[in-house]
């Protein structure tokens, strides 16, 4: 509720006024240092007037790769002499257009693969009040191997479902499937579940994590515009295996597309009867309810998510509790990703040995990778789980671009580190990626070339963990920024023979300290980078010298992207 | 341990290899110190919920990472370890984290070397913490008056958070940003003096850092034959209910006890002074002892070099061109004083002396105990934290509303004809508001929604136009605004601020039109004095709008309405005008020939009539006004404390001293001989056919001269003037 009076005040002032912040503050009997509290904490919100061009830069691996750095020194320059009243260019955490790098937001709309002269244009035409050309939509629906409904009635696991209410054939079905859950925890589904099935009390709630945010993960955005249908059935069975009346789809702010097709889909449900009151006649009832994120990375963190859902700071819980026992206003809460949600009218429709023979190597089911970075057609792929990386990056995503080598893979963006070349052939599932001493994580394939210097994307790489974190514990909040400006003195040349003590203790304090993911996985990139790419490192330091060419070159056009910081507050 | 005596299930686990048996429930941290096993913590202390932000507390149970000690609750089975080399290493490098951005040795290590991030740097033997620190400061916040704020210092614990917001219930701290940018902030932001903050010292007392730390005494102004109280003594008070006992215990030298035997003085008008008074025992009599008259200038007529006398008037001998009508005195306390018998009590519960105590103001009023009286005399600090309790401001505006609503209603003559039936409503209607220094009340061209009566302080009232503000008012206590807007206009004609700490009675725009319609004399009355500030702005803003300003008002010369400037060319030196001022005022020349050059003018230093006028802020009875000429007039009422002729910039305003009889209160029936002042500015000897300065010279240098005509033909407009005179 809090939110959704601070968007009408902003819809309204284009800000949040103090005045109008008080008196908020007294119309909904909340103190002010609450309000202050989310508005100051959410990229959204905008304490001062916006400049008239409020340009957003993409500053995050794929974008980073694809050349956002100099697209964004391009506008500054061109905009040098612009009041800051007229323009504002900075830089903002991944988008979700990876796909579709370099992306960028003007006035909160995205455009992608903008090229320098299109940017400006897009800059010249809002200083000049003209209307903003629509944003790229996705591209036209595309048939799903993930689909059990291809061109027949949908929905067919949830109508039998209702009528047979063998809510414990269902869990007996995931239990053995050993769908883990496809966010990166890879918790057990069908635990979760029943878990959450055992908890008493009336009101439960189930909630749809759609706010992937990670640099290079978009196979979400990809899944709920093409198979919106199978997130919501997911969802409804989720409920109602579990015993909640009430579920959230928390989506990120910057999908407005797929928010519509799920609206869409959503209403399309309640005139057949299949959510709301009395489903198909039967005494089970549902309701699903949008929740549009506010932003911000850590809001995909499930208990951090709960937090903005009850109009607060997202800040993740410690846990224990874990949420299928105290979630959602401290209720049991089940919370699940996108992809795990259409996992399941999957297996309920064609049967857990249909779903265990769609691996390769081991692994089962069907898995949405996202490819982006430096290859030539990159996008989101539906492969067997288990699919080599090599194969996605070669063959479905064309290779690298003419002339260039593979040089390293990110296979879970920044929190799973970079692989070499040499290890190209690893099987993109969880198993496997563990072993190779990454993780499959939310599924986003980042491509890097041989003209890419593996400390930059390091850096890169912390620096989005930086500007995302909450500030709630002392290790994410102080250490991620020690590890930015210890790096980023590396970059330079700048460092001393007990850096990398002084790098192993910090990894280690966040690693093992953090309150949640976010400050535990701040150190994968630099460890794989020194484990990996220790040469090349080890170049900056004692030679100040960057093999790639990248960083002591750079580093004149690039002050403020060694000090960028992508406060979009 | 048991809740409500019922018995709790036992938890049997293992904490760096002893076998302990704790209550189920019972966190980690707990059941550790429970058996003697201390784990290190920052942002936990018992009195508050753990948050486990800190993360100094981890512990290793087996998982894949650690755990903090303090939110963890205990399970059956666990295996705890809490000093392991990789658990110590850990939480070393945390607060060498922390440390690396502390300002070491930060304000409570100086004060009393108790910071705890730094008690436990040492005891992790850090002293040159390896990271490099934060190249920018987070910066510091000194408005609170008893509270300091220094947020490099701070490690975002949340104690402070929790004090103010669980364990007091004021709703006044939380965080602000977001990770490297987080930080602690008052209401949306604001600075804490200004934030809605009660100075409960919660938080102060919550911090373990110096982020947030006692300012310590203002001053030792309180004098050695008073008794100190003490913290437990001040907390058995209703008034001081919901303060912290430390806070008090650090502000402990800021407020004493004292005695008084009847008769005995507790201070005296237009005296400087720090302190408030809160009687707790006993009566005392507040009261004006000046003669209520003017400076009256005799003897003029017969000729300008004839030796004037100067003496005290009473208004029926001498009335004054607007003189005011006021049927009452404002002072510094509870109750406003008649003008007709300026004699009033005070009892148990009173507050006096707030605006000399927050704004070294001169005493208003005299006050001496009519019984044998016990007070508590307070410093800023102790006031500050006294006036922002919730339990203090309902008893005070409670004595508000009781006792001066009435007179200081009535006090506005216009006021004057509402009923008792209505100023009933009004009690039980009006709104008591505070303001902090440069605080805005309401903007101008913003919809009008109250009426406001001074209670306490002064409101600057301005209007901004292209190039800069006017400023059209000082209001002081039983002064009101904010008619214009509720009658007809709709919108706030200029714009309202504070000036100091401020408190006004708001009217609602609803009860203000009850008044409206009830008593249409009221509203006649208060049209036409709309109507006439209407007039005046517009007429004050034309003025502004015709002259080449920036030139102007850099020289402070647009403030003035009417200047007496000497023309250096024709000027031999001779201070005939000065010796003239001196022999029509009693010797004391209010006239002096220095100041400002202009072009081939000497601005000389007699009253300007400034627009901004600055000597009327802070009189403690509100006796200097101006009138809509825009002169200055001083009231009858005068108590001769000298602030407006320290104000005054330009040092016109000057204290004529008399010698008039008093009665003695310590001898009943006895009068005695005292001096007391009255303040005069420059009168432009007013009687006479022109000032005796312009009228003594004999080179035809001096003239008073309207500056906006005289000084738009110098400056090269088209809007010719001569010399007035």
């Amino acid at each position: 509720m809090i939110f959704e009076e601070l968007k009408a005040i902003q819809r309204q002032y284009g800000y949040l006024p103090v005045e109008q912040l008080v008196a908020l503050s007294k119309r909904i009997n909340t103190p002010l240092y609450r309000l202050h509290g989310v508005a100051s904490f959410y990229p959204h919100f905008h304490l001062t007037p916006p400049a008239r061009a409020d340009v957003r830069v993409c500053a995050d691996m794929s974008c980073h790769l694809r050349g956002a750095c100099e697209l964004r020194a391009s506008l500054e320059q061109q905009f040098q002499g612009a009041s800051g009243r007229d323009v504002s260019i900075r830089e903002v955490s991944c988008l979700g257009r990876c796909d579709a790098a370099p992306g960028l937001s003007i006035n909160d709309r995205i455009y992608t693969e903008v090229s320098d002269t299109q940017a400006e244009a897009l800059v010249q035409s809002v200083l000049a009040n003209e209307t903003l050309p629509e944003p790229p939509r996705e591209h036209g629906r595309v048939e799903c191997a993930s689909d059990p409904y291809r061109g027949g009635e949908k929905y067919g696991v949830l109508r039998r479902l209702v009528q047979t209410c063998d809510w414990e054939g269902v869990l007996a079905a995931l239990e053995s499937s050993g769908l883990p859950g496809m966010g990166g925890a890879r918790f057990p589904t069908g635990k979760k579940w029943r878990g959450a099935r055992a908890e008493l009390g009336a009101e439960k709630y189930i909630v749809c994590n759609a706010d992937e945010s990670e640099p290079g993960t978009i196979k979400d955005r990809f899944i709920l515009a093409h198979l919106a249908h199978l997130v919501v059935e997911g969802i409804l069975i989720g409920g109602l295996v579990i015993g909640a009346r009430k579920g959230y789809l928390y989506i990120r702010h910057e999908y407005a597309e797929q928010e519509k097709i799920l609206e869409e889909e959503i209403q399309r449900c309640q005139r057949e009867g299949l959510i709301g009151p009395r489903i198909l006649g039967t005494d089970l009832s549902f309701e699903l309810e949008i929740f549009v994120s506010p932003g911000g990375y850590i809001c995909g963190e499930e208990s951090a998510l709960l937090e903005a859902i009850e109009g607060k700071r997202a800040e993740p819980r410690n846990k224990p509790p874990f949420p299928i026992v105290k979630g959602l206003w401290d209720k049991p809460t089940v919370i699940n990703n996108v992809e795990t949600f259409i996992n399941v009218p999957q297996i309920l429709a064609r049967g857990v040995e249909w779903y265990k023979a769609q691996g390769q190597g081991g692994a089962a089911g069907l898995k949405f990778i996202g490819v982006s970075g430096d290859v030539r057609r990159p996008g989101v792929y539906e492969v067997p789980m288990g699919t080599p990386a090599s194969e996605l990056i070669f063959h479905h995503a064309g290779g690298l671009p003419e002339g260039k080598k593979l040089k390293a893979f990110a296979p879970s963006g920044p929190s799973g580190g970079y692989l070499p070349a040499s290890m190209a052939d690893v099987r993109m599932d969880f198993k496997s990626l563990i072993e190779a001493g990454s993780m499959l994580g939310s599924g986003a394939l980042v491509v890097c070339d041989d003209a890419t210097c593996m400390l930059d994307m390091a850096l890169n790489a912390v620096k989005f963990f930086r500007n995302e974190s909450c500030g709630k514990c002392v290790p994410c909040r102080v250490g991620s920024q020690k590890m930015v400006d210890l790096l980023t003195g590396w970059t330079q040349g700048k460092g001393s023979p007990t850096d990398y003590a002084l790098v192993e203790d910090l990894s280690d304090a966040l690693a093992l300290t953090s309150i949640c993911g976010l400050g535990q996985v701040v150190p994968a990139p630099i460890a794989s980078v020194l484990k990996h790419f220790r040469e090349e490192v080890e170049a900056h330091l004692l030679r100040r010298e960057c093999p790639a060419g990248v960083c002591f070159s750079r580093a004149q056009d690039g002050a403020a992207r060694v000090s960028g910081i992508a406060r979009a507050t | 341990m048991s809740a409500g005596g019922q018995a709790l299930r036992q938890v049997e686990l293992t904490i760096d290899g002893k076998k302990v048996v704790v209550p189920e429930g019972t966190t980690v941290f707990d059941a550790a110190r429970l058996n003697a096993i201390s784990i290190p913590t920052l942002c936990h202390q018992q009195n508050e919920a753990p948050v486990g932000v800190c993360r100094v507390c981890v512990v290793d149970v087996g998982a894949r990472v650690f755990t903090a000690a303090c939110v963890r609750a205990v399970e059956p089975g666990m295996v705890v370890t809490t000093n392991s080399e990789k658990v110590r290493r850990a939480r070393r490098t945390l607060v060498e984290l922390l440390m690396s951005d502390h300002p070491s040795p930060c304000a409570r290590q100086q004060h009393s070397r108790d910071c705890e991030l730094e008690t436990l740097a040492k005891l992790e033997g850090i002293t040159q913490p390896r990271f490099a620190p934060r190249s920018t400061s987070r910066g510091k916040d000194d408005s609170s008056l008893s509270i300091a704020v220094a947020f490099d210092a701070c490690i975002l614990c949340d104690r402070c958070i929790r004090g103010c917001n669980d364990i007091r219930g004021n709703l006044v701290l939380g965080r602000t940003g977001k990770g490297a940018q987080t930080g602690i902030a008052f209401d949306h932001n604001r600075p804490m003096g200004e934030s809605t903050c009660v100075s409960c010292g919660e938080c102060m007392v919550s911090c373990p850092t110096g982020a947030l730390t006692n300012k310590g005494t203002v001053h030792a102004a309180l004098g050695p034959d008073a008794r100190p109280v003490t913290s437990e003594e001040l907390l058995q008070l209703p008034v001081f209910k919901g303060v912290s006992g430390t806070f008090l215990e650090l502000n402990k030298g800021a407020i004493v006890q004292r005695h008084f035997q009847r008769g005995d003085m507790v201070c005296r008008e237009g005296e400087y002074g720090s302190t408030a008074f809160y009687i707790l025992e006993g009566q005392a009599q507040v009261s004006i002892s000046s003669p209520i008259a003017h400076v009256k200038t005799d003897g003029g007529a017969r000729g300008f070099l004839s030796r004037l006398k100067s003496s005290l008037a009473r208004r029926q001998e001498d009335r004054r061109e607007e003189e005011a009508q006021q049927r009452y005195i404002p002072t510094d306390g509870p109750v406003d004083l008649a003008y007709e018998n300026p004699v009033a009590e005070l009892g148990p519960g009173d507050l006096f002396g707030e605006m000399t105590c927050m704004n070294y103001y001169p005493r208003s009023a005299t006050v001496r105990a009519q019984t044998d009286c016990t007070m508590l005399e307070m410093l800023r600090n102790v006031l500050d934290i006294l006036q922002k309790n919730k339990t203090f401001r309902e008893q005070l505006e409670g004595t508000y509303r009781q006792r001066a609503l009435d007179s200081h209603l009535r006090g506005v003559p216009i006021f004057a004809g509402l009923t008792d039936d209505f100023i009933n409503h009004l009690r039980e209607t009006v709104e008591l508001t505070r303001y902090a220094p440069g605080e805005v009340i309401c903007r101008q061209g913003e919809p009008a929604d109250s009426f406001y009566l001074v209670r306490l302080g002064f409101v600057k009232v301005s209007e901004t136009y292209p190039g800069g503000e006017l400023v059209l008012a000082y209001l002081s206590r039983g002064n009101y605004f904010g008619e214009i807007g509720l009658l007809g206009v709709g919108q706030r004609s200029a714009t309202c601020t504070a000036l100091d700490h401020v408190e006004l009675v708001r009217i609602a725009s609803a009860d203000f039109q009850l008044m409206m319609g009830w008593f249409p004399q009221v509203r006649r009355s208060l049209e036409a004095v709309a109507q006439e500030r209407l007039q005046q702005n517009r007429e004050r803003l034309s003025l502004v709008r015709s002259v080449p300003l920036d030139r102007f008002l850099a020289q402070g010369l647009m403030e003035a309405q009417s200047l007496l400037i000497l023309n250096l060319e024709n000027c031999t030196r001779c201070d005939a005008c000065v010796r003239a001022c001196a022999d029509a005022h009693d010797g004391v020349t209010r006239l002096v020939r220095e100041g400002l050059r202009f072009d081939k003018y000497l601005v000389a230093t007699s009253c300007r009539q400034c627009r901004d006028p600055l000597c009327m802020v802070g009189c403690p009875v509100g006796s200097i006004r101006r009138r809509h000429s825009l002169e200055v007039i001083i009231e009858d009422w005068c108590i001769g404390c000298g602030l407006c002729a320290r104000n005054c910039p330009y040092g016109n305003i000057n204290l004529h001293p008399f010698e008039v009889t008093q009665g003695e209160p310590a001898l009943p029936g006895r009068e005695m001989a005292v001096i007391q002042q009255k303040a005069t500015s420059c009168d432009l000897c007013t009687g006479h056919k022109e000032p005796s300065c312009v009228y003594a010279c004999p080179h035809d240098a001096a003239h008073r001269v309207n500056p906006r005509e005289f000084f738009a033909r110098t400056l090269g407009s088209p809007t010719a003037g001569v010399p007035e005179s």
